[in-house]
């Protein structure tokens, strides 16, 4: 079964697009490296902003016919197809698909609601072509909207990117506690939260330092911590380059870092979402 | 000031091995492995093989198809409109596919298959098959090569296409179809595809046609030989290349290529590819109409534009292999000219004819005729074959 990872948070700028999106490219890599037979991976890019679209394929123009708001339009039976047609391969590596984000999805919610199976409009189509992937990370919009729970519902497992700071460690029990209600209200039991990645992590600033070891010594939050990217300005170098961090800088403490959390992903992919 | 990317290939790699040592050893066989293994795989993601030999659509469907014209789906709307305006013309409409299959209660159903149209009998074949897939499930994979190309997902059919067009049929013209659009294949691996492998899933099949065998002698032949099998339709010109040439300068796949036919011997494959000598239109009524073998030899001996008709005949009369020979090979010898005064005996003998027709009666000459041929099928096939003559000639008088 292909594990479909989505990165959530309703805080904006903890860093989702920058963590899918490397994370996605680190997965593809290490996979190839490991001579798997399919190391392709696909980035859903849900966020209207179209930031990962932007960083991974260098365009965000995405409109009607292009891009995630084509398949959710879509007559459910061709919806598939949709999807087929709709994905786009990324600059930064050719096992690296996209369904790129539209600023039409803005509108899409609107449309959508009062439809009849609205949310299951994503994950439909996508377990359609999962097979197809090694993995799956879905971005999300900072917001709890219909477009995030169509992404939680087409996820088997939630990863939260979180800053280490005091309201951000507040909220973030809310994300967790909002995750378990869509697996509960949903009825989709194997959506697990699996993850948590602390971002812009400054180990100069003592507030920093002070809430990473409360994170740490959390019976739950302690366990699912996958790592710790510290703040790096080769980060946002990347991003106006449209690069992926390892490529502008794999030498970078966030790309060795990053490197570490997409390890954990790739074993816990190979143990079967064990 | 921006910095400086720090582009280096070998860092990169660095980084990627400080983390795989621990993965390698960890890797499952399935992971890694380049096996063959079974896999659900969207309707929309599987294509059939263009140059398969054994045709399951009607040439021209098939063509369209396989040039982007038209989906499956209107390739098999196309095709039960075919089969529905063939039904109502032999008084049996039908409004649902469902009515195609056997009803215990209709003494309609009793009726000889051999009076069905061609693309009748393969619907109702489709048609049960999909019921079938309906009721008990897909029990049996098909067999696909996977020929994805970047985003493009893609796996062509290897065997199974029947299964295919069921399983459309099953999802867009058959009510209470509850699946999710999903196929189950046995997935190939593209550098295991094997045209020797299809040709054997083929032969080891009964209701080959003998058309059909000769694509697959033709195909087995180009590849030996080193021709590129293209991935789009091809016409009979592609198979006919085959035409010129033989297996002497490949001994060493001889024996594949005889035991992928079957284990026929050299001789029937020689027999067998001559059948592509046929014209466009013969060789797909024979291909739909499962001419065999031992009648369409002596076509082919006779001139391409006969060739249509011959079949037609063969079709109509349902002529058996010594009929079609006499017919045939008769027809030669009344061709041949006499050069000295550049006309054939056997024209002077018709032209006397002619000048005898006032004094005999129809059915003085149907009797006679069938007393000469002793078969009504061969004399009706003779009347054609004259009717034929008789209008040409006329024509030919009137450009004189």
């Amino acid at each position: 079964m292909t594990r479909s990872f989505v990165f959530t948070n309703h805080k904006g700028g903890v860093g989702k697009s920058t963590s899918a999106t490397n994370i996605a490219l680190g997965m593809v890599q290490l996979l190839r490296r490991a001579n798997a037979t399919n190391p392709r991976v696909l980035i859903i890019d849900t966020d209207s902003q179209g930031h990962a679209s932007l960083i991974t394929t260098g365009r965000k123009n995405y409109g009607a016919d292009d891009s995630l708001y084509t398949v959710l339009m879509a007559d459910r039976t061709n919806a598939p197809q949709t999807l087929l047609n709709c994905i786009t391969q990324s600059q930064w590596d050719p096992d690296l698909h996209i369904l790129p984000a539209s600023p039409m999805l803005e509108g899409a919610e609107r449309e959508l609601t009062g439809v009849a199976g609205a949310p299951y409009r994503l994950v439909d189509p996508v377990s359609k072509i999962a097979n197809q992937y090694a993995a799956i990370i879905i971005d999300t919009r900072p917001s709890f909207s219909l477009l995030t729970e169509m992404g939680l519902l087409a996820a088997t497992d939630a990863i939260v990117p979180v800053e280490p700071r005091y309201l951000e460690t507040v909220g973030l029990t809310s994300v967790i506690e909002k995750i378990n209600d869509i697996r509960e209200g949903w009825r989709h039991p194997t959506l697990r939260v699996s993850g948590l990645i602390v971002t812009k992590m400054d180990s100069r600033i003592r507030g920093h330092n002070h809430l990473l070891a409360e994170v740490k010594a959390h019976p739950v939050l302690g366990k699912l911590l996958l790592g710790v990217i510290p703040a790096n300005e080769a980060v946002s170098y990347a991003h106006s380059n449209h690069q992926s961090l390892f490529t502008y800088n794999p030498t970078a403490s966030a790309s060795k870092a990053y490197m570490q959390v997409v390890a954990s992903l790739v074993r816990y992919l190979l143990k079967g979402g064990e | 000031m921006m910095a400086r990317p720090n582009h280096d290939t070998q860092r990169m790699d660095d980084l990627l091995a400080s983390v795989t040592s621990d993965l390698l050893g960890e890797l499952p066989q399935n992971l890694n492995g380049n096996a063959i293994h079974v896999e659900r795989i969207l309707l929309e993601m599987v294509r059939p093989d263009p140059v398969q030999p054994r045709r399951v659509l009607p040439e021209s469907i098939h063509l369209r198809f396989h040039q982007n014209q038209i989906t499956p789906t209107q390739a098999l709307r196309e095709l039960v409109q075919i089969v529905q305006i063939a039904a109502r013309h032999r008084g049996r409409p039908f409004n649902n596919l469902l009515e195609l299959l056997p009803n215990a209660d209709d003494e309609r159903d009793d009726e000889p298959v051999a009076t069905l149209t061609p693309e009748e009998v393969f619907l109702r074949d489709l048609v049960n098959l999909a019921t079938t897939i309906r009721d008990d499930g897909q029990v049996n994979p098909l067999t696909v090569v996977d020929v994805s190309q970047g985003v493009t997902r893609l796996f062509r059919i290897e065997t199974g296409e029947r299964r295919y067009w069921a399983t459309w049929l099953l999802r867009d013209f058959i009510p209470n179809y509850t699946g999710d659009g999903m196929i189950p294949c046995i997935v190939i691996p593209a550098n295991h595809s094997s045209v020797f492998r299809q040709a054997k899933e083929n032969t080891a099949r009964s209701g080959l046609t003998a058309v059909a065998l000769a694509r697959q002698a033709a195909l087995l032949l180009l590849t030996v030989h080193g021709y590129e099998i293209p991935t789009y339709a091809v016409e009979n010109d592609f198979y006919r290349q085959a035409l010129e040439l033989d297996l002497r300068g490949k001994r060493e796949y001889t024996d594949a290529v005889l035991s992928a036919m079957g284990g026929i011997k050299r001789s029937q494959f020689s027999i067998v590819k001559s059948l592509l000598r046929l014209s466009d239109e013969a060789l797909e009524m024979a291909d739909r109409h499962s001419i065999e073998e031992g009648k369409l030899r002596y076509v082919v001996g006779v001139p391409a534009e006969y060739h249509a008709e011959l079949v037609r005949q063969i079709i109509d009369f349902n002529l058996s292999v010594k009929q079609v020979k006499e017919l045939c090979e008769g027809d030669g010898s009344e061709q041949q000219v006499n050069d000295e005064d550049d006309v054939s005996p056997s024209a002077v003998k018709m032209a006397k004819v002619t000048q005898a027709i006032q004094s005999t009666t129809p059915q003085e000459f149907a009797r006679a005729l069938v007393r000469q041929e002793g078969d009504t099928s061969i004399a009706r096939a003779r009347l054609q074959a004259m009717k034929k003559l008789i209008s040409e000639t006329e024509r030919y008088l009137g450009e004189d």
